[in-house]
Formats: structure tokens, C-alpha cells, sequence
């Protein structure tokens, strides 16, 4: 038995249908990220976890017992909201130890509590402050004391780093990920920004439009995304999404793919049996920026090179790697190269193709191809 | 010289939307000075002088000033004023806080409910009075209706017992002004961070310690506004005394404002009622000059 188990849950606000049966299941320790762009009910299914929403259909089970209809001060858990909702009358310490007050905890234990998490988040110099008088940062931390304090069996986080800058989103982000190490509690975290779900998670839950599109540890999303949304929303610069035709050659299946001038063809490795019944038709390859470099800086131990010279298109130096852009079935293709690299947009050079981290799309049902062993569990996730 | 025109041109122009403001302005600053601030002028000095049924400019210091603070009436005025003025800023904050905190709960028809209770405010004071005169007179209103319904033993004549007659005051004033201090407080209420009451609800805190821990405290500007605002028009009320009671029976509801209607135009007593009126406009300027200070000069700091 799992230790939070979303099972077939629904959401309806009167005729609209917001969130279409999820389920997730994931064990006591687990940093669950649900991630996906506005609208796609993460937030929703945040609140139904905690009790403020309703449950229209479908069950939730917190450490085996079902929390359907049980009051959010009961499920025991404990929420960071994006706007924080520290109350704006009482001081720091108030605001941390308002749970405890409710829960009628005698004043000096409620003391006690507050200053350990006052002294684990490093504010006990701002406890006598009033929340007007923090900065974006310091409340960030009151809001994840008030949670802590009460040690719940359960974290919520709804997207409580999107209201700082960017530097200190970073910052932050690391303190939480120290924070889930040091206390081995199970967090389950809302957020739009898919390198916070990659950084933070044990296992990221990728929803879209009220239905979840993949669930797995975010090595597995990453690599092995289950559809186009998937692909396309993980990973920055963004998975390159081509249109290629899959043809037989010498008796295995192998994609082409028009450039400017030529057609390139790229031997099919993963997925081979699946792609068999694909002969003859159009297929999307998804191959991530670093799955295309200079032959020179390409995984040869490990992944099957292939390698082709391609006119270069464009050349987008970051500093940390060297982005060429060239034209592959009509698209712009991101490859990441070695920084100083001397190359100029116009000419040609060697692309090296790890076809071995290439996955195909039905451009129809925009699904992945996959074999059918592979469908279940990818051995990623077993590892995991 | 054909490009020196334009620029004489532009100069005019340019002074001409310089000065047109400050020229369409001062006739309507100028009426203000000598209407305004030039009669607060004159009523001060008549407050000092000898005038009775005419203004007599002869100074004779605070004269005036003692016989008001001596005068019987003007101790009812002002003991008037305060039982008028605490219930009336009291009950109305209480009710339109109530009002507001229901009508918040994301009820059906909240549209057309807050409009029912804003109405009162958009009637004058002098119809609001001779409503309530009609309602509260036994021998035509409530009393009346109750004893040919057949209650024959139902009693209600507080508006003719000069000992409540301040109180049937105090009803009509806050049936008018509840609707408005509502809609304060639930401007207030609707400010107010929706994910602060969930935070709250999963600290455990029952709806009504959330509304007495952390939503009323947040709404403090919202009391001082109200304060003010109910406090003077307490202190001008004069026309829904004049509506409803008169000042009566007897002296029973004069306040202030009363007492100085009545010795300026009927007892002939210019220069007190001129002491009475400065009187009022230093309480008035004492409760609203530190409130504007820092209403105006919030969005600096």
C-alpha cells in the first residue's frame, strides 16, 4: 500500500470537467512534483489534497486511510501557498505557532516548536517582526516554518517560488531540496517550471488539460517521454520535434529525414519492433539538443553515433555550450555543441547523431511508438 | 520670418494651456475662499462679539463663549450628541460588519441584497426622517397597525417619551447608514487573500477565530474610515432631527446642531449660536484633518 494513493480522482465544476481520473500512487519519502501549464489542474488536485476543494469522484488515501471527507485541519498535512497567506496581524512567531494555538499546544511547548524551525530555517532574529516588514525571501521562510512546525505526515507546496526573482528562486529551491533530504518527509509540490520539477522531484507527475500524461521519475520523463506534450514541455532548450518518414532498409526500419539540400537517414534503434509496422509512413523523431553534437564530443561508449554534414544555419553561443541550428524536416533542430567550436552560420559541418536516445511519435494520436516490453516500466524507473 | 511665426505661434499656444487651467479654476477658488473660508471667518468673530438678532461687531471676548457653557440646553445638546453619536457609530459598524461578513459568504442574489441595503443612503435625511416620524408615530404607524391587526396591548411610543425619543433618532440614523458601512466592510472583506483563510482552515482555526483572529484585524483602515465618516455626519445631523422630532419633545433630542438653528434664527442669539457653530466646525476639523494627513500622505510612504 502506497503512502499517498490518488485513485481514479475526478473534478467538476457544475459542466466543466477539470480533472479526468488521476491517479498517482507514491511512497512515504517521495518528492511528488505536478507539473504542467495554467489550466491543467495541478493547482485543483493541490487543494483536493488538502481538503479546500472538493472530491467529485474517486478516492484519496493518506497512509492507508481514506481522507475524502475529512476536514484539511485533520488530514494532517500542512500547506505553502504561492502568495505564502501569512497573516498580515501577527508577528512571525504568531504566524508559526497559529496552528499549535488551535491545536490548544501549551504555550511553552508551542515555543519551544517555533524557535526549532525558527533555528532550522535561520530566522530566529525575525520572530518578533510583523510579515510587512520581511522581504520576499523571509516570508518564503515563514511560510515553510508554519508548515513545518506542526511536522505533518504530509507537505503541500503550491508553487511557493514563483513570486521571488530569479536568484533567489534558485536559492531557494536548493534550501527545499537540503530540507526533504535532512527530514525525509514526503512532499507533494505544484509548479509551471519544468527545471523546479527536474531539480526537486523523486517523481514528476506531467499533467495536461485535466488528465495526467506521464508519471515517472524525472530521469524517465525526461528521456523516455510517453507523448509530443511530454517531450516537447521537459527539458530546456526544448526537445527537437521532427517530421520523418520510416522506411525498410536491409530488413530493420530506419527514419528519413529531409534537410535543405539531401535526405538523411537515421538508423532506428530503440523501439525497433514497434517501428516495423511503421514502414512507409510519417512519423515525428523527438532527439534532444544533446543527443546531436560535434562527432568529437559525442558519447561514443555508450550511444550508437551516426553521424551526417549538414549545412548550419544558425549558431547561438550560450558561454557553457555552442547551440547550431540547422533545418531538418522543415524545422529548426537545436544541437549542442563544444563552446568554441569555430563554426559559421552558412557553412557545413558533422553533425553526430546518438540515435540511441531517439523516440518516435505517431503524428496523429501524438503518442509514443514503443515496444510493447518497454510500455509498462522502462528499466529507468526500475532503477529509480 | 516665415519660421519665426510658427514659433510665436507655439509660445502663445503654449502659454495660453498654462495659464487656461489656473483661468477656469480661480472663479470657482475665489467663491470658495469668500464663501467658505471667509464665513468660517465672520462666524468666528460674531462668536466674540455682541450680536443678537443682527450681527453687532462690538468685541466683547469670550462673553458668548461662557454663556454657551453655561446655557441648560446646550448641556442636553451635547449629552444628546454623545448618546446619539456612540450608539449611532457603534450599532451602525456592528450591523454593516455583520451585513458584510453574511452577505460575503458567496450567497445567491448578493447583487441585488447589497442594493437593498445601500438604498436607505441614497434618500436624504429629511425623507429618512419623516419616514421613520410616520412609522414611529403611535397614533399613525407601527403602534397603530399592531392595535388593528389586534394587538390591542402593543406599546410603542418612544418617539413622544422624552426620555426615548433619542434613541428613535439613533434607529432611523442607523437604518440609513448600515448599508453603507457595509459596503465598506465588504470592499474590505473582498481584499482580503482567499489562499490566507485556506491557510488558516488547515491550521485549524473555526470560521469564527478566523474572522476575529485574522480577517477583522486586516480590516482596520476599514474601522478608522467608518469612525470618521460616521463621526461627522453625527455631528452635522441636524436635518433628520428636524424631520423626525423637531428637537423635541421639549428639549428632549437638540443637539448641537439644533441648538444653533434655533438661537441664530428663532431666540435671537446670534453670538452664541455663532460659538456653538465654531464649536462644532473644531470638533469636526479635530476628528477629519489628522485622518486626511494620513490618507494623503499614505501613498508616499
Amino acid at each position: 500500500m502506497s503512502f499517498l494513493h490518488i485513485n481514479n480522482v475526478h473534478k467538476r465544476f457544475g459542466e466543466t470537467h477539470v480533472l479526468k481520473g488521476i491517479d498517482i500512487a507514491i511512497e512515504q519519502g517521495d518528492f511528488l512534483v505536478l507539473v504542467g501549464p495554467s489550466g491543467c489542474g495541478k493547482s485543483t488536485l493541490l487543494n483536493m489534497i488538502a481538503g479546500l476543494d472538493s472530491i467529485s469522484e474517486g478516492e484519496l488515501r493518506l497512509d492507508g486511510r481514506c481522507i475524502n471527507d475529512v476536514h484539511p485541519s485533520r488530514r494532517d498535512i500542512a500547506m505553502v501557498f504561492q502568495s505564502y497567506a501569512l497573516y498580515p496581524s501577527m508577528t512571525v512567531a504568531g504566524n508559526i505557532g497559529f496552528g499549535l494555538e488551535m491545536r490548544k499546544v501549551p504555550r511553552k511547548q508551542r515555543r519551544e516548536a517555533v524557535d526549532r524551525v525558527a533555528k532550522l530555517l535561520q530566522i530566529e532574529n525575525l520572530l518578533d517582526r510583523k510579515p510587512g516588514q520581511l522581504s520576499g525571501g523571509q516570508r518564503q521562510r515563514v511560510a515553510m516554518g508554519r508548515a513545518l512546525v506542526r511536522d505533518p505526515q504530509l507537505f503541500l507546496f503550491d508553487e511557493p517560488l514563483s513570486n521571488l526573482d530569479a536568484k533567489l528562486r534558485v536559492d531557494m529551491r536548493t534550501e527545499i531540496k537540503q530540507l526533504h533530504q535532512r527530514l525525509g518527509t514526503t512532499i507533494v509540490y505544484v509548479t509551471h517550471d519544468q527545471i523546479e520539477a527536474m531539480t526537486l522531484a523523486s517523481r514528476i507527475a506531467v499533467m495536461r488539460g485535466g488528465e495526467l500524461q506521464q508519471l515517472g521519475t524525472p530521469q524517465a520523463v525526461y528521456d523516455d517521454p510517453n507523448n509530443l506534450f511530454v517531450a516537447g514541455f521537459m527539458g530546456s532548450p526544448s526537445m527537437n520535434l521532427v517530421k520523418a518518414r520510416i522506411v525498410e532498409q536491409g530488413g530493420l526500419p530506419v527514419a528519413q529525414v529531409a534537410t535543405d539540400d539531401s535526405t538523411l537517414t537515421l538508423p532506428v534503434v530503440r523501439d525497433r519492433d514497434a517501428l516495423r509496422d511503421w514502414c512507409d509512413r510519417d512519423v515525428i523523431l523527438g532527439l534532444r539538443p544533446e543527443a546531436i553534437t560535434d562527432p568529437a564530443s559525442a558519447n561514443h561508449g555508450e550511444g550508437n553515433i551516426h553521424e551526417a554534414e549538414l549545412p548550419v544555419a544558425l549558431v547561438e553561443p550560450t558561454g557553457a555550450d555552442l547551440y547550431v541550428v540547422t533545418t531538418l524536416g522543415g524545422t529548426h533542430v537545436n544541437a549542442r555543441m563544444r563552446p568554441g567550436t569555430p563554426l559559421r552560420s552558412g557553412e557545413r559541418t558533422r553533425f553526430a547523431f546518438d540515435v540511441s536516445r531517439m523516440v518516435v511519435f505517431d503524428p496523429e494520436s501524438e503518442q509514443r511508438i514503443r515496444d510493447e516490453r518497454t510500455a509498462e516500466t522502462t528499466p529507468l524507473e526500475e532503477t529509480a | 520670418m516665415s519660421n519665426a511665426s510658427p514659433e510665436r505661434d507655439g509660445g502663445a499656444r503654449e502659454r495660453l494651456q498654462r495659464w487656461l487651467p489656473k483661468l477656469v479654476l480661480s472663479p470657482s477658488c475665489v467663491l470658495v475662499l469668500f464663501f467658505v473660508y471667509g464665513f468660517i471667518a465672520w462666524t468666528s468673530y460674531i462668536s466674540f462679539s455682541d450680536s443678537g438678532m443682527m450681527p453687532d461687531y462690538t468685541w466683547v471676548g469670550l462673553h458668548q463663549w461662557s454663556r454657551l457653557w453655561t446655557s441648560w440646553t446646550w448641556g442636553i445638546a451635547l449629552h444628546n450628541i454623545w448618546v446619539f453619536g456612540l450608539l449611532y457609530i457603534v450599532s451602525c459598524i456592528v450591523l454593516g460588519l455583520i451585513l458584510a461578513i453574511l452577505l460575503d459568504q458567496r450567497i445567491r442574489a448578493e447583487g441585488v441584497l447589497r442594493t437593498i441595503y445601500l438604498y436607505p443612503m441614497a434618500l436624504s435625511f429629511i425623507v429618512t426622517g419623516t419616514a421613520w416620524q410616520w412609522f414611529l408615530n403611535p397614533g399613525l404607524g407601527l403602534e397603530k397597525t399592531m392595535h388593528d391587526l389586534g394587538w390591542q396591548s402593543f406599546s410603542f411610543n418612544w418617539l413622544i417619551d422624552s426620555n426615548m425619543a433619542i434613541y428613535t433618532v439613533v434607529i432611523a440614523a442607523v437604518w440609513q447608514a448600515t448599508g453603507f458601512v457595509m459596503a465598506m466592510f465588504l470592499a474590505g472583506l473582498r481584499g482580503i487573500d482567499g489562499e490566507m483563510i485556506k491557510a488558516a482552515q488547515i491550521d485549524g482555526a473555526p470560521a469564527w477565530k478566523i474572522y476575529a483572529r485574522i480577517i477583522i484585524p486586516q480590516l482596520r483602515p476599514v474601522f478608522l474610515s467608518a469612525v470618521v465618516v460616521l463621526a461627522h455626519l453625527a455631528i452635522k445631523s441636524f436635518d433628520l432631527i428636524v424631520a423626525m422630532t423637531g428637537g423635541g419633545p421639549g428639549n428632549a433630542t437638540a443637539v448641537p446642531a439644533t441648538f444653533m438653528y434655533s438661537y441664530a434664527f428663532s431666540r435671537n442669539e446670534m453670538g452664541i449660536a455663532a460659538a456653538s457653530a465654531v464649536f462644532m466646525l473644531a470638533v469636526i476639523a479635530a476628528l477629519i484633518i489628522p485622518y486626511l494627513y494620513s490618507e494623503l500622505r499614505e501613498p508616499r510612504s
